[in-house]
């Protein structure tokens, strides 16, 4: 194989342009989520706002008994490489995420105070964690977790 | 009747009522004349469905119909590429030698960047611990990027 | 060049195939169950601009969705079911623009349907295939989109109340209330047809 003059500066100019690039690429950003607290029920309830279209669709398609999902609270968190964010989503129920390599998450769910449920997962942007159980007359809460950045 | 018990009936006429539910219907069927012919009249249009499903043929010969598919399929596979003008690809062209080598430089790097810990395995097993005793169970929808963790853990009122 | 002769190849042989890029094997695809699509689309828009037009589409969907064909259902069932989404899209669409007719609205509260005493008469006895065919015909075509979309789903694609309630976008209660209106308007339809003869 013999490169002409013109084909060896192509490669050291690509491999000179490609450093930084990668250098940029590689380096760590903060990521940033949004959580809901949710509450599932067959009724209905007008005074209550009901999720966004775009959970609701990806709720119905899991195997829960309910009907209808209203949206109780709504929370931002911001992650930086390597840290840990606690967010409250009601006076009992708290979530607390840590980065753990910039893809995989640590998430921690503390109920009343104590720790209810720690969980390691890769969550990329478009996918929900959803934690849940069941509440009072037939009805359940769930914690949504979607990563936007 | 009531529109609840009605739609029940078509429920338990379609098998969508299971168990307790459905042998319910059964017995209010056997004792109520004016249910079970309601019962009656909702199997007898799904009979009268059987096998009528509906039949219209394609109006337009095949050499007609698949060549609108096969230009619809070409334009999209066009608009899918990018175009690329004559000089870009010759230049494209005269860059793939020294090209190919960079990548292999690249490629170098990264494996040994692996080996020596320089980067952090992209690849780590989902873990769970359950706090408590919660009897969690785990479903994923891989079409939806969905994960449902199920707790035991119930919330008071 | 010789061209492939792909007219004994099974479907799951010719999805494989065309997965590879084989356009002429998507072709012998298309030609052996393009009727069925089309017959689906038709039954849904009742207008059959149309529903050649949206069954041509729904080829060109598979063609570019054929690697996500899993084979858990016949090659058929799976390119029905994207024909049935793109119709669905194409009468919301047409919905917001269209105003709804008192009928329509007497339908969804279920109307006079809901009262009539039951038919207790069997519509396939005594009555000729072809006749109680084209009786269906006439009897679906006055149906809404709605009842008529939902009476397919449940009759002819075999789905349960859950799986129609997710593909319209619709509450299981919805599905409920339109197939029973629905069946109830056939009955009434179709015992018509009896007395007369």
């Amino acid at each position: 194989m013999r490169l002409n003059f013109r084909g060896w500066c192509g490669f050291v100019a690509a491999f000179c342009l490609l450093i930084p690039f990668t250098l940029l690429a590689g380096a760590p950003k903060e990521s940033r989520f949004e959580a809901f607290l949710v509450w599932a029920t067959n009724g209905d309830d007008a005074a209550r706002k009901p999720v966004t279209p775009e959970i609701r669709k990806k709720l119905k398609d899991l195997p829960l008994k309910w009907k209808n999902y209203f949206e109780i609270n709504r929370t931002g968190l911001s992650l930086p490489p390597g840290g840990t964010q606690r967010a409250a989503l009601s006076k009992k129920c708290s979530l607390e995420l840590t980065d753990v390599d910039g893809k995989h998450l640590e998430i921690a769910l503390i109920g009343k105070g104590e720790p209810v449920l720690k969980r390691t997962q890769s969550l990329s942007r478009g996918e929900l964690l959803v934690l849940g159980g069941n509440a009072p007359d037939e009805t359940g809460w769930l914690v949504v977790l979607k990563r936007i950045e | 009747m009531t529109e609840d018990q009605q739609l029940q009936l078509q429920a338990f006429s379609d098998g969508e009522l299971k168990g307790r539910g459905a042998r319910e219907v059964a017995a209010w069927v056997a004792r109520d004349p004016e249910a079970a012919a309601l019962l009656k009249e909702l199997r007898n249009t799904r009979e009268a469905l059987k096998g009528f499903a509906p039949q219209s043929k394609v109006p337009v010969s095949r050499e007609l119909y698949w060549p609108g598919i096969e230009r619809r399929i070409r334009t999209v596979e066009r608009e899918r590429a990018p175009s690329r003008s004559p000089e870009f690809l010759s230049m494209l062209r005269r860059l793939l030698m020294p090209a190919s080598a960079l990548a292999a430089l690249l490629l170098i790097v990264t494996i040994a960047g692996l080996q020596s810990g320089l980067f952090q395995s992209a690849h780590k097993a989902d873990t769970e611990t359950a706090m408590a005793d919660s009897g969690t169970f785990t479903y994923q929808d891989y079409a939806s990027g969905t994960t449902l963790v199920w707790v035991g853990y119930p919330a008071e009122r | 060049m010789a061209e492939t002769d792909h007219s004994s190849a099974d479907d799951g042989a010719l999805v494989r195939a065309a997965q590879k890029g084989d356009t002429g094997a998507f072709e012998e695809l298309v030609a052996r169950h393009r009727d069925k699509i089309y017959a689906r689309a038709y039954s849904m828009m009742r207008n059959e601009d149309e529903a050649l037009d949206l069954s041509q589409e729904a080829w060109v969907k598979g063609w570019q969705r054929l690697n996500q064909f899993n084979r858990k259902s016949s090659f058929s069932t799976w390119m029905t079911r994207i024909v049935i989404n793109l119709c669905l899209d194409e009468l919301r669409k047409q919905k917001r623009h269209r105003s709804e007719s008192i009928e329509e609205m007497g339908e969804e509260a279920g109307g006079v349907e809901r009262q009539m005493p039951a038919v207790t008469a069997n519509p396939t006895e005594r009555l000729e295939r072809g006749e109680l065919r084209q009786r269906i015909d006439e009897a679906m075509r006055g149906l809404s989109h709605e009842h008529r979309t939902v009476l397919l789903l449940h009759e002819f694609e075999e789905m349960e109340y859950k799986e129609i309630a997710r593909t319209m976008d619709c509450s299981i209660g919805t599905v409920m209330s339109r197939l029973f209106y629905a069946r109830r308007k056939l009955a009434g339809l179709l015992s018509d047809l009896r007395s007369e003869n």
